[in-house]
């Protein structure tokens, strides 16, 4: 859990009795056998390893009632960034695949995340246990550069055919941003009472500042 | 000539049995086509009138926000994501403002919570007002527009009064709604609240607009050929719906009544008194009454809530900059076209980590090439428009 720094349902035993999502955590991460689940800000986070991708999912549509495919995505997870800010902390490099399913009576969505290893990232397509999954698949496939073995036709969804790269890859430059530099100055006055900050324009990023406005 | 007519008649109908060689013609509708509702391009196969396979093409409208907003700052990424689903900016704000609120631990005042609620109501009247303009006359008939756009653009200006903006307010703020001459600066002290007549003027707009739901019901509903065209058309099992992750009022023509603004916590829906609709069969027919039922409960809640605006700050104390501590979180929330969500990955900078954001109408599209299997060529109009999606709601 590195990236997850606050209460397992373990580590916070005082949590257990108010919130109630803690209790269904633990019991869909029994269900599927997982090895670690997490509750942040009601956001439910059950992970599982790779070979259990499927039979996880399964489980879920079927016996736990999550019948509801809201989507699938994944977060590179990289220490060297090529826009935007680095991690706070080193992260073991790796993709962290994600597909959020729910149920359609409580409003309950629960998180099934694994990790991808970089090289050669893939995953077996969620298409047989949830129909919805092929466009989100197709979607990851060409951001990211994940394969999904028996999707079947992975070609891109928004990208031209022959456009080369995973944009949001975090190796992935914006590449308008480099064709073209930022014009010129912002023309934004700094806020009154806050003269000293905006003699420093570069902890006002969206202030006055030469620099692009965009960090 | 009469045994002549009989004979050539014999002819015909033998000329007419005999089984004709035909091929697949594969037809391209779009990417602008008006029923696309802006660059959807459709590759179907069709088989004389029967569609024997439909696959959408999208991407025409991606702009890369996910990656866009891994280089702004939480209040910059406001401004972008207005932009996805324009028929309602307002209501796209709302998942995201509430979700970096939650990494924040920010708790936004009453009277913050009930303009939002106001203001995100009435984007979803001026969004389904704009699907009772736009399918009837997909359908060819143009009187519902007249009476529809008529009631919108009353919607749009109490939206503007307040937030400045027509479709892209970009009116919220982490910790509450924007006030109009920036908070706490000495030498602006004046915060502008809703403007003067806005209770009254939204209290008669909602009464014009329930009346406008009346005159386009009696317009819609008696009219034989809307209902021959819709009536069984496109029918969307629950199952396969939630198969394909469909939501909001497309999910509820089929016959499941969930809607997050009963389940979730994101704003004060739970202080009023709203049913949500359902549909019996979930054909076009059922997508579009819910819809139409949809505008009365939104002008029943927003009568309720102008009733009952509390008073007091409009912002919650947060930092002059911005930084989101480091953690993850997933808000949802009940916007017209359904489900939007958004996934904050913060390592505890100005801009998040990673954004993910899920749309509506991208999950309710990806059904299409299911739903439009063996239909007739002019109902892929009919089905299409009924699901009222926007395509910068599909490709971000």
């Amino acid at each position: 859990m590195t990236e997850s720094p606050s209460d397992t349902a373990a580590s916070a035993p005082e949590a257990i009795s108010t919130n109630p999502l803690f209790e269904y955590a633990a019991r869909v991460a029994a269900a599927v056998g997982a090895s670690a689940h997490t509750v942040d800000f009601d956001t439910i986070k059950i992970r599982v390893t790779p070979d259990q991708w499927i039979p996880a999912l399964t489980t879920a549509k079927h016996e736990l009632g999550l019948v509801h495919f809201s989507y699938l995505s994944a977060i590179d997870w990289t220490n060297d960034v090529e826009v935007g800010d680095p991690p706070s902390e080193e992260v073991e490099e790796r993709f962290e695949m994600m597909a959020a399913v729910a149920d359609l009576t409580d409003g309950r969505i629960v998180h099934f995340v694994t990790d991808l290893a970089k090289e050669d990232a893939s995953i077996a397509s969620a298409t047989a246990v949830y129909a919805g999954a092929s466009w989100h698949e197709r979607e990851a496939n060409e951001m990211f550069g994940i394969d999904f073995a028996g999707h079947g036709h992975l070609d891109n969804l928004y990208l031209p055919t022959e456009f080369e790269g995973n944009p949001l890859k975090k190796s992935y430059p914006l590449l308008a941003r480099e064709v073209k530099p930022w014009p010129g100055t912002v023309d934004v006055e700094g806020m009154p009472e806050s003269e000293e900050e905006a003699e420093a324009p570069t902890t006002t990023p969206s202030g006055a500042s030469t620099e692009n406005p965009g960090r | 000539m009469s045994i002549d007519q009989e004979s050539l008649r014999r002819v015909a109908e033998a000329a007419v049995s005999v089984e004709l060689e035909t091929e697949d013609m594969t037809l391209n509708i779009g990417p602008q086509h008006p029923s696309t509702h802006g660059v959807l391009r459709l590759v179907a196969k069709v088989d004389g009138e029967r569609v024997s396979g439909v696959q959408p093409s999208i991407g025409y409208m991606h702009r890369g926000y996910e990656k866009i907003c891994e280089v702004r700052t939480y209040p910059q990424i406001t401004a972008i994501i207005n932009r996805i689903d324009w028929t309602s900016g307002y209501a796209n704000e709302i998942p995201f403002i509430v979700a970096a609120e939650k990494l924040m631990e920010i708790e936004v005042p009453e009277r913050a919570q009930y303009i939002r609620l106001i203001l995100t109501e009435m984007a979803r009247i001026a969004s389904h007002l704009m699907f009772m303009a736009s399918y009837p006359l997909e359908l060819g008939a143009t009187t519902p527009l007249m009476f529809a756009l008529r009631e919108r653009e009353r919607v749009l200006d109490l939206i503007e009064s307040v937030t400045g903006g027509r479709f892209h307010p970009n009116f919220n703020r982490i910790g509450g709604v924007k006030p109009a001459y920036g908070s706490g600066s000495a030498t602006r002290k004046t915060i502008q609240d809703l403007p003067q007549g806005f209770l009254q003027g939204t209290r008669d707009t909602m009464d014009a607009v329930l009346g406008t739901c009346d005159e386009i019901e009696s317009l819609v509903t008696g009219n034989e050929i809307f209902v021959a065209r819709t009536k069984g058309i496109g029918v969307l099992p629950p199952d396969v719906a939630a198969d394909y992750g469909v939501t909001g009022p497309n999910l509820r023509a089929s016959g499941i009544r969930f809607d997050l603004r009963k389940v979730g916590d994101y704003l004060p829906y739970d202080r009023f008194d709203f049913v949500v609709p359902i549909g019996q069969t979930g054909d076009s027919w059922d997508r579009w009454w819910v819809r139409l039922e949809e505008i009365r409960q939104a002008c029943r809640i927003v009568q309720q809530a102008v009733d009952g605006v509390p008073s007091g700050p409009l912002q919650a104390k947060v930092p002059k900059i911005i930084k989101v501590p480091k953690g993850e979180v997933y808000v949802r929330a009940e916007n017209p076209k359904g489900e939007m969500g958004y996934y904050i990955v913060s390592e505890g900078g100005q801009g998040p980590y990673r954004l993910k954001i899920r749309s509506a109408s991208f999950s309710n599209l990806s059904m299409l090439s299911w739903i439009l299997e063996g239909v007739l060529v002019p109902d892929i109009i009919a089905i299409m428009g009924s699901l009222d999606f926007v395509l910068g709601d599909v490709d971000r």
